[in-house]
């Protein structure tokens, strides 16, 4: 396997138009943080992004950050905790910017921070044809133009390589307190309608997580709130959110998505945690064969989907809407199919 | 070779003669949207089912008409405003709200449904939908989608794309998709965000899933007053820097006071160069929280009087006075431009001050109501287009307004969207390969240019130049673009 370790934007459109005339399939690197998610794909190259970490700018009073894609999420994280605030991603320290944001990673957080796509405000990126574009702007609210930047979000490097982006970014809270109750599903949805802002309600097997933050006052009078709906003797201080993550622990993750209220119809086993009102399960599994076609079934039953987010699977073979559409895009945006083909939902 | 009166006989079989729309009055009417641009169009229907969407798009395709979709038609940039021989496919009669469903957080709505009816409705369920343009009382869901809509509780919230979660669309060959889903997160590309502010020119929205976000337990909404244009401005950088993101921060500059008092009789100080309104929400504690630092920043900066609406009664007051400033301009004179540029927050006592320059020079009457915490302004000039020459001074100065705010980093539109009238802009801040991409966006939807045509993208933009990074394959992209194409 080739490495192409670019370390100017120049040098990816460089790296990406000789892989366009030499037809070398590049896979495009991160913190391999996010490596498993996607379909098997065969590639000649791996182009890394980690070089190009540079800030470009940040000010605070803008609650915007731009960066290069590269960038660690922990090098990130102690940036903007300098200006008293943060990136809602949750990712290790060690995964990038570019790499989140290219695999759709969700936060736990997502109850309250929302989807982290939607922090994307402008990209700017390498096609797969090796043409530099740039979509979006560095302010906050947009409506200009078609929003390449919230296309390429999610699409797993099949049509363009992210070498920067501008994020929206937000305040730290004042404070942060989580709560342990002794429960499952049904608890963390009598939590939700105690607490419809908290940060996270995240259920698991035997016990329910719950997330506040805000201000100081706000979160104590919101945890009185969510201890008032559960047994005083079942509820304890945590530390971290999550506390554990007992699908970590599994050889295989999957990433359910289905609608909040049909989250109870997918989760099996032990090893999961769901994060109620959002409709974002992980679910650990021993292998990638049966188990993981179980689930799948259930999740599209449900109206979901269930992709691999570690180990072997892959994404599915979910139905795929406006199939011509996305056709059409990849061919424009990679002509020659240079970028991680098969990777993404659609297999061409 | 549009066969408009084949159109129209198709269009009466199958929605019904009183669906459509042929005669001069009725065509005059949808000639335009809410903008200054006028335009012209061959037929108008007006479908009521997804199954009629679909007849419109088909037989439009069949005949050989372009197609405009349009909502309540409250559109400022020209989205809607037809180019000629188009049929109008206006979605006004599609208001039912589909479903509500708050264990999901969801409800599925018809795009005809407006904006303030869907949150009204939603209330009951201890819940409501974030955007809240100005224009809500009639601006319909499809328009919103359509532009992306803001409004002033969008900063705390997000636009209209963080709040939509699935569109059932029809695209220009008639097929029926559901982009998104109901769920967090759907297979295959994103194609739901990108349809999200694409102004109609990527398929018609037949219905929209929206998230529902919950009614927070208690507001506060402030009204501070300041002796400068410019205190008022910096009050907004420090509440943010302060770690406060208030539900909403409107800035109006006297001009705009004056007016809107006159017709709102809100209360408000029409002595004070600018005025603030801040609103905080969330629990009981946090609203006190957030107060206390908004009041701090606000004295900081030599606030002349901080009126916190004690009821709801004065808090909508407040409110009225905001949202029909636009309409309360009119007492300034018959017409008004209004603009929607973004800038870096930090940039907006520089850019008033520019907006004011370019006003005086061109001895036009310039106001100001905006987003202030969102850096989105939105000077507005009035004049009377009657007098000669007029018209000529106001798009000088509105040219010269969008230059100072790219100028300043900021972006041609904050929610109002492209349309017709920025559409020449758009090389102010993209590069020719910018809009060749977004080009390529644009015919992978809808390859052969029925939908909305000439919207967004200025001439010139073609995704076949794009396709010319194929290097061995250039030759033949180039054989496959029409004669006298723009290369």
């Amino acid at each position: 396997m080739d490495l192409i370790h670019p370390s100017s934007r120049a040098d990816v459109t460089d790296a990406v138009r000789e892989a366009n005339a030499a037809r070398r399939r590049l896979l495009v690197v991160g913190g391999r943080r996010h490596v498993d998610k996607g379909n098997p794909c065969e590639v000649d190259a791996e182009l890394w992004t980690t070089q190009l970490d540079a800030l470009v700018s940040y000010e605070p009073a803008e609650m915007i950050a731009v960066v290069e894609a590269g960038m660690r999420i922990g090098a990130l994280n102690r940036l903007l905790a300098d200006g008293g605030q943060e990136w809602p991603s949750d990712a290790p320290d060690d995964a990038t910017v570019g790499g989140v944001i290219a695999s759709g990673a969700s936060s736990v957080r997502r109850l309250k921070v929302g989807a982290l796509r939607d922090t994307v405000l402008e990209t700017e990126l390498v096609t797969g044809g090796g043409r530099f574009v740039r979509s979006g702007a560095r302010t906050v609210k947009n409506v200009t133009g078609y929003d390449l930047h919230r296309l390429v979000a999610g699409s797993l490097g099949t049509l363009a390589i992210v070498v920067q982006v501008a994020l929206k970014v937000r305040p730290l809270p004042q404070m942060r307190r989580t709560l342990l109750f002794e429960g499952g599903l049904e608890l963390a949805g009598s939590l939700l309608r105690a607490v419809p802002t908290a940060a996270g309600v995240l259920a698991m097997s035997e016990r329910v997580e719950l997330r506040l933050e805000g201000w100081r006052e706000e979160v104590d009078e919101l945890a009185d709130e969510a201890t008032a709906v559960a047994i005083p003797s079942d509820v304890r201080e945590g530390g971290p959110f999550p506390s554990t993550k007992p699908w970590d622990a599994m050889p295989v993750v999957a990433e359910v998505a289905v609608p909040p209220s049909r989250l109870g119809e997918v989760v099996v086993g032990d090893a999961w945690g769901a994060l109620a009102g959002v409709g974002i399960a992980w679910v650990g599994l021993e292998n990638a064969n049966g188990d993981l076609q179980h689930l799948r079934e259930r999740a599209r039953a449900a109206g979901g989907i269930a992709p691999v987010v570690r180990g072997p699977g892959g994404l599915g073979d979910e139905a795929i809407a406006a199939v011509e559409v996305h056709r059409r895009l990849k061919d424009a945006f990679d002509p020659n199919g240079v970028l991680a083909p098969g990777r993404a939902w659609i297999r061409t | 070779m549009a066969d408009v009166e084949a159109a129209r006989r198709a269009l009466e079989a199958t929605l019904g003669p009183d669906e459509v729309l042929s005669d001069p009055l009725g065509l005059r009417l949808y000639a335009r949207d809410a903008s200054m641009v006028e335009g012209s169009c061959a037929l108008v229907a007006f479908p009521r089912t997804t199954e009629d969407i679909v007849s419109c798009v088909r037989i439009a395709a069949e005949h050989g008409l372009p197609i405009v979709p349009r909502g309540s038609g409250t559109g400022l940039a020209g989205g809607a405003s037809p180019v000629a021989g188009a049929l109008v496919v206006v979605t006004s009669k599609m208001t039912r709200i589909l479903e509500v469903r708050p264990a999901d957080r969801l409800a599925w709505v018809e795009p005809g449904v407006p904006n303030l009816d869907l949150a009204t409705a939603l209330r009951a369920h201890g819940f409501t939908f974030a955007p809240d343009p100005s224009s809500q009382q009639t601006s319909s869901i499809g328009g919103n989608v359509s532009t992306n809509a803001g409004g002033p509780h969008c900063l705390a919230y997000g636009v209209t794309s963080n709040h939509v979660i699935a569109l059932d669309l029809v695209l220009a060959d008639g097929s029926l998709v559901r982009l998104g889903s109901e769920g967090p997160e759907s297979a295959g590309y994103d194609l739901r965000a990108v349809v999200v502010g694409s102004e109609g020119t990527l398929g018609i929205v037949a219905s929209a899933c929206v998230r529902l976000t919950p009614l927070q337990p208690a507001v506060r909404t402030t009204l501070f007053d300041f002796e400068t244009v410019e205190d008022c401005a910096a009050t907004v950088s420090d509440i943010i820097a302060s770690g406060v993101v208030p539900a909403a921060v409107e800035m109006m500059d006297r001009g705009i006071v004056v007016a809107a008092e006159a017709f709102a009789h809100a209360g408000y100080p029409t002595d004070a160069a600018a005025i603030l309104i801040v609103e905080v929400d969330g629990s009981p504690a946090a609203v006190e929280a957030q107060s206390r630092a908004v009041e701090a920043a606000a004295r900081a900066h030599r606030t002349r009087a901080v009126r916190i609406a004690r009821d709801e009664a004065e808090r909508a007051l407040i409110w009225k006075g905001r949202k029909s400033a636009f309409g309360a301009v009119a007492q300034i004179a018959p017409h008004y431009h209004l603009h929607d540029c973004v800038v870096p927050r930090t940039k907006l006592v520089e850019v008033l001050a520019g907006v004011y320059e370019i006003a005086s020079r061109n001895e036009l009457v310039v106001t100001n109501v905006f987003h202030a915490g969102d850096g989105n302004l939105h000077p507005l000039l009035s004049f009377d287009r009657r007098v000669p020459g007029t018209l000529e001074r106001v798009l000088r100065a509105s040219e010269e307004i969008v230059r100072l705010c790219v100028e300043a980093g900021g972006a041609l539109s904050g929610e109002h969207g492209i349309g017709l009238e920025k559409r020449d802009f758009m090389p102010l801040v993209f590069s020719a390969e910018d809009l060749s991409a977004q080009a390529c966006v644009r015919s992978a939807f809808d390859p052969a240019g029925r939908m909305n045509p000439q919207k967004v993208l200025p001439d010139g933009a073609r995704c076949g130049d794009f396709a010319m990074a194929r290097g061995d394959d250039a030759a033949r992209v180039a054989a496959d673009l029409p004669e006298g194409a723009w290369i």
